[in-house]
């Protein structure tokens, strides 16, 4: 007589897949960290190899935005002078550039000053509306 | 004789066997399209901006900057005459590179500047400076 063998199917449970495979997809999904990367963007003038090149710009376009060493900020333009605290920065070149589009904003940081009081300075500068801003140092 | 009619509906279900597949599906995206970022680049905290606009990555090279003057492209720690070389190379690379500055908030204008002027004369004239936003 033969005897017939009743043998269990061996198999791996697969109901609990599905689990493992969010469970793996919100780790994924939480600590992917995409570096965006966010700035002020300007550009700066070419080098110019003779004078020929050289711009002459009238005076009365160029308002001249001082930095000194300890974050002090001058506006200067062409019949006026006064400190301007940083947070009415933007209502004042605003108010200038506004009414001129040649107007050239010169911003002019001390080599000493922090690169932050730049940056705040430029942020400022661009949410007023300057397009055409130079920098330079003493 | 009145007769009870048995409804025969379906009963609705929602297909779920293919759930997993499409799990796996997504993790194989993400892992693939992540790109974690190899530069380690140096230790700076960056200043704060308002106005402040995103900056295509694929055109970007990132020049950092620390709080005691190192500048850092590319991992490499050069000085500042060396930015002009560098910053050809990259140049002719990619025509349209912007140098994004990752410079600590408390550094010397003065490095800046200088660095400023090694890009113009390497013609990289694209310049952005990178900031977190400010709330």
């Amino acid at each position: 007589m033969i005897r017939r063998k009743r043998k269990d199917m061996g198999g791996i449970p697969t109901s609990s897949m599905s689990d493992v495979a969010f469970l793996l997809l919100v780790f994924f999904l939480s600590t992917t960290k995409f570096d965006v990367k966010k700035g002020l963007g300007i550009n700066l003038p070419p080098v110019s190899q003779n004078a020929k090149n050289k711009v002459k710009i009238n005076p009365k376009n160029v308002t001249k935005v001082w930095i000194d060493a300890e974050g002090v900020i001058t506006v200067k333009t062409f019949d006026s002078e006064e400190l301007v605290p940083l947070n009415q920065l933007e209502t004042k070149i605003r108010k200038i550039v506004s009414g001129n589009s040649d107007m050239v904003v010169s911003l002019k940081t001390d080599r000493k000053s922090k690169y932050q009081n730049m940056v705040q300075a430029l942020d400022k500068l661009q949410a007023a509306g300057a397009e055409k801003i130079s920098l330079s140092t003493n | 004789m009145a007769k009870i009619k048995k409804s025969n509906r379906p009963e609705a279900a929602i297909p779920t066997a293919s759930m997993s597949d499409i799990a796996f599906l997504l993790i194989l995206f993400f892992m693939v399209s992540t790109v974690f970022v190899a530069e380690r680049g140096l230790k700076v905290r960056m200043p704060r901006a308002a106005e402040i606009q995103k900056i295509p990555r694929n055109h970007s090279a990132t020049i950092y900057v620390d709080k005691n003057g190192t500048i850092s492209i590319d991992d490499m720690v050069i000085s500042i005459p060396d930015v002009n070389w560098v910053m050809q190379k990259k140049l002719a690379d990619d025509f349209n590179v912007i140098a994004c500055f990752r410079t600590d908030r408390n550094t010397n204008y003065g490095i800046m500047s200088d660095i400023l002027n090694q890009l113009r004369e390497a013609n990289a004239l694209r310049v952005s400076f990178e900031a977190k936003l400010k709330r």
